[in-house]
C-alpha cells in the first residue's frame, strides 16, 4: 500500500471521504511558515484507510501565531515550523549572523513559541515537528549557526511542551527517505514548497502511530509462533540442543535480537504470547531449561501450545486476556499459517518472518510504532502481572457451577475517588484506550481531563477495583455535568476498562452514585449511549437500570432517569467505599 | 500515455476523467489554480518517472502541451 502513487491517493481518498460517515470527523489543522499542500490529502488518506475519518485545514502561510488561536479547538494541530524560514532566508543567512543577531532571531522564535504553546494547551493533541538544520547544514563539518539555533529552540520547546503536546523528531523521517529526496527546491523558490511526496508519505508512516493510539485503536498483544520465529530450528525434530537462539551462531543472533525486542515490549506492559503447534512439554522445557532463552516463562502470559488451528487457539488467547482481536499482532514463519490467520482474522496484523532472515529484527522493530502509548503510566507497568491474575481467575471459574457464586467467591472490592489530580493521566488513558464498556466513547487528553477538574459544576469519579486474587488497579471513570438550576445530572462519560467486566461492578457502582446524587438533591439523571463499532455489549445498559428513551438520533440514544424510577440490581458481593 | 495522463488530471483537478479532452486548461477547468498545478506537476512526475524544469512547468498549461512535453522525455 505504501507503493500508491500521489495520484492514486488522492482519487482513493477521494473515494475513501465519500464512503464514510460524515458525524465522526477527525479534523486537523496543520499550521506552518512554509506550503505544505500536499501533506492534506496524504495526511487525510493514511488515516482514512484505517477507519479515522481525518479532514485537514491549512492555517495562513507563516501565521502559526495567529493561527494557534483560531484552530485550537481542532482534534488536532499540527505544527511545521521551518527552521530555514523563522525569519526570510534565514537558512543562507544564518551562518552570516554575527552572534547577538543570532540570539535576537531565536528570542524572537521562543516568545512565538511561549504564545502558540499557550493557545495550545488544551487542544486535545499536538504535534510539533522538532526544528531541523539537517537539510541546510548536512555538508557542513563544524557546527554552524543552523545547527546551534536548531539546537537552542529544540532544548525550548522540550521544556515547554504540555502533556497534550508530542514532538516529532523529522530528522528521522529525513533519514529514512534521504534528504536528496526530500527536498523540492523547484517549488520552494516558487511557491515556499519545501518537501517530497516521498518525504509527506513517510512522515505520515511515522506519526500514524500517534493517531491511532488518539482514536482508541492500539495494539496489546505480540503472539509468536515457536520454531524459526522466536528460535532456529524444530524442537520437536531437533531437540533442545539442535534450536539456536544465542550470538554464537549466525542464525540464532537473529533470534536473540527479536527476543530481546520481545522483551522490550513486555517491560512496557504489551503482552508477549505463543501461538504453536508443537507438544506443549517440549516448548516448556526450551523456555525453562534453555539456557540462551532471553524470554522466560514470567514475560510470556499465555501460550496456546497444541495441535489444534491457529485461529481457534488465537480466537480462545483474545477471549482469555479478555481483549479484542483487533489489537493483536501474530508473527509466523510459515506462510500458510500467517495467510491462514490474515484471512480468517483479517483484524490481526500478521508478520512473516522474512526469507532474508537477516531483515527479521528490522520487521519487527518497524512495527514497534504500533504500541505506541503517548503517557507511560504505573499501569502499564503493571498490567503483565493483571493480566496473569485474570488468566487465573478464567481457570478457578471453571470450578463454580453458576456466575454468581463464582462472583461472591471473588470478594470484590471497589474504591471510589472524587476529582483525584493524581489520577488525571489515568483518567485521560481510560478515556483514549476503553472501548467495549463505553457508553460515549468520548477521548479527552490529560488536558481536556484537567478542565473538568477545574471547574465546579463536573463530577469526576474513578473507581480501583481487586479482589482476592490481586488488585485490577484504576479501571472505571464517570464525568457527570450537574445542572443545580433543574437538580439534573448528565452523564459526559461512564466507562470501564475491559479486565473488570462480567462482574456487574457497573450496576454496584452504580447504586453508588445514585445515592451519592440523592444526597446532592439530584432528582433525574440524563445520559446518552453513542453507539461505535465496539460497544455493543453496553447498548442495554441504561434500559436495565430503569433509564427511559426519550429519543434515538442516527446512532445515539438518548435517555432520562428519575430517580424514583431507578431499578437496582441488588448486587450484594461487591464492596463499594469511598476511596483514599 | 493520453489515458494515463487524463487519468491523473482527472485526480487532482478532482474531476471525472470524461471531463478531460484536448483543450482542457486553467480558463476551461475551474479547479486548475497555481497550488493544483504544483500537485499536477508532482503527480505526473511520479506517475511518468521523470523530472520537469521550471521551463516545462510554466509551460503545461493545458493537456496538448502536457502530453507533448512528456513525449518529449519518454
Amino acid at each position: 500500500m505504501s507503493t500508491d502513487t500521489y495520484s492514486d491517493i488522492l482519487k482513493l481518498n477521494k473515494e475513501l471521504g465519500q464512503s464514510m460517515s460524515t458525524n465522526n470527523r477527525y479534523e486537523v489543522a496543520v499550521l506552518s511558515n512554509i506550503m505544505t499542500t500536499q501533506l492534506k490529502e496524504i495526511l487525510e488518506y493514511y488515516l482514512r484507510r484505517e477507519g479515522i475519518y481525518a479532514d485537514v485545514v491549512f492555517g495562513d502561510y507563516d501565521n502559526i501565531v495567529q493561527d494557534s488561536c483560531k484552530f485550537k479547538d481542532r482534534n488536532c494541530i499540527i505544527i511545521v515550523w521551518e527552521l530555514g524560514n523563522i525569519i526570510d532566508g534565514f537558512y543562507y543567512k544564518a551562518n552570516t549572523m554575527e552572534k547577538d543577531e543570532l540570539e535576537d532571531v531565536i528570542l524572537k522564535t521562543k516568545n512565538e513559541i511561549d504564545f502558540v504553546l499557550a493557545n495550545l494547551k488544551s487542544t486535545s493533541l499536538v504535534l510539533i515537528n522538532k526544528f531541523s538544520s539537517l537539510i541546510y547544514s548536512y555538508p557542513y563539518i563544524r557546527q554552524n549557526n543552523l545547527d546551534e539555533a536548531a539546537r537552542a529552540l529544540n532544548s525550548y520547546l522540550e521544556m515547554r511542551i504540555s502533556a497534550n503536546m508530542i514532538l516529532i523528531d523529522v530528522d528521522k523521517v529525513l533519514a529514512k527517505v534521504s534528504i536528496d529526496k526530500s527536498i523540492d527546491l523547484r517549488f520552494y523558490y516558487s511557491s515556499k514548497s519545501l518537501y517530497s511526496i516521498d518525504y509527506y508519505k513517510e512522515y505520515m508512516k511515522f506519526v500514524k502511530p500517534i493517531f491511532m493510539f488518539a482514536s482508541g485503536k492500539v495494539k496489546k498483544a505480540m503472539i509468536f509462533d515457536c520454531d524459526n520465529t522466536l528460535w532456529k530450528g524444530i524442537v520437536g525434530e531437533e531437540g533442545l540442543q539442535g534450536i539456536s537462539m544465542s550470538a554464537r551462531n549466525t542464525e540464532g543472533i537473529v533470534y536473540e535480537e527479536v527476543q530481546y525486542l520481545a522483551l522490550e515490549l513486555a517491560q512496557k506492559g504489551i503482552i508477549i504470547g505463543l501461538c504453536s503447534k508443537n507438544n506443549p512439554e517440549d516448548v516448556d522445557d526450551v523456555i525453562k531449561n534453555h539456557s540462551d532463552m532471553t524470554l522466560k516463562d514470567q514475560h510470556i502470559l499465555i501460550k496456546k501450545v497444541n495441535w489444534d488451528d491457529k485461529i481457534t487457539n488465537l480466537k480462545s488467547t483474545a477471549r482469555e486476556l479478555n481483549i479484542r482481536l483487533d489489537s493483536f499482532v501474530f508473527v509466523d514463519d510459515s506462510e500458510f499459517e500467517a495467510n491462514l490467520v490474515k484471512e480468517g482474522l483479517p483484524d490481526i496484523t500478521v508478520l512473516q518472518v522474512p526469507k532474508k532472515l537477516f531483515e527479521y529484527p528490522k520487521l519487527i522493530r518497524e512495527n514497534i510504532g504500533l504500541f505506541f502509548n503517548i503517557s507511560n503510566t504505573v499501569e502499564d507497568k503493571r498490567k503483565i502481572q493483571m493480566y496473569k491474575e485474570q488468566s487465573q481467575r478464567e481457570q478457578s471459574k471453571e470450578s463454580f457451577n453458576s456466575i454468581e457464586g463464582y462472583l461472591k467467591s471473588l470478594e470484590l472490592k471497589v474504591s471510589v475517588y472524587e476529582d483525584k489530580v493524581e489520577l488525571i493521566p489515568r483518567m485521560s488513558q481510560m478515556t483514549q484506550k476503553t472501548n467495549q464498556f463505553n457508553l460515549t466513547s468520548r477521548r479527552y487528553t490529560e488536558g481536556d481531563i484537567a478542565r473538568f477538574l477545574e471547574e465546579s459544576k463536573y463530577r469526576n469519579f474513578t473507581f480501583s477495583v481487586n479482589d482476592k486474587f490481586g488488585d485490577y488497579g484504576v479501571a472505571g471513570l464517570v464525568i457527570l455535568e450537574l445542572n443545580e438550576l433543574n437538580n439534573t445530572a448528565i452523564i459526559d462519560s461512564f466507562l470501564m476498562s475491559c479486565r473488570i467486566i462480567g462482574r456487574n461492578i457497573e450496576y454496584a457502582f452504580f447504586d453508588f452514585l445514585v445515592e451519592k446524587l440523592r444526597f446532592q438533591n439530584i432528582n433525574s439523571i440524563e445520559a446518552v449511549y453513542i453507539k461505535s463499532p465496539k460497544n455493543e455489549m453496553a447498548a442495554n445498559f441504561y434500559e436495565n437500570i430503569g433509564f427511559g428513551i426519550i429519543k434515538t438520533v442516527d446512532n445515539t440514544k438518548y435517555y432520562n432517569l428519575k430517580m424514583e424510577n431507578y431499578k437496582s440490581k441488588l448486587i450484594d458481593y461487591v464492596e463499594i467505599t469511598d476511596g483514599k | 500515455m493520453e489515458s494515463r495522463i487524463k487519468n491523473v488530471m482527472a485526480s487532482v483537478f478532482e474531476v471525472d476523467s470524461s471531463q478531460i479532452n484536448n483543450d482542457t486548461s486553467p480558463d476551461t477547468l475551474e479547479s486548475w489554480d497555481s497550488l493544483k498545478h504544483m500537485n499536477l506537476i508532482l503527480a505526473l512526475e511520479e506517475e511518468f518517472g521523470v523530472e520537469f524544469d521550471n521551463d516545462d512547468i510554466t509551460n503545461m498549461i493545458n493537456f496538448n502541451l502536457i502530453l507533448l512535453i512528456l513525449k518529449e522525455k519518454a
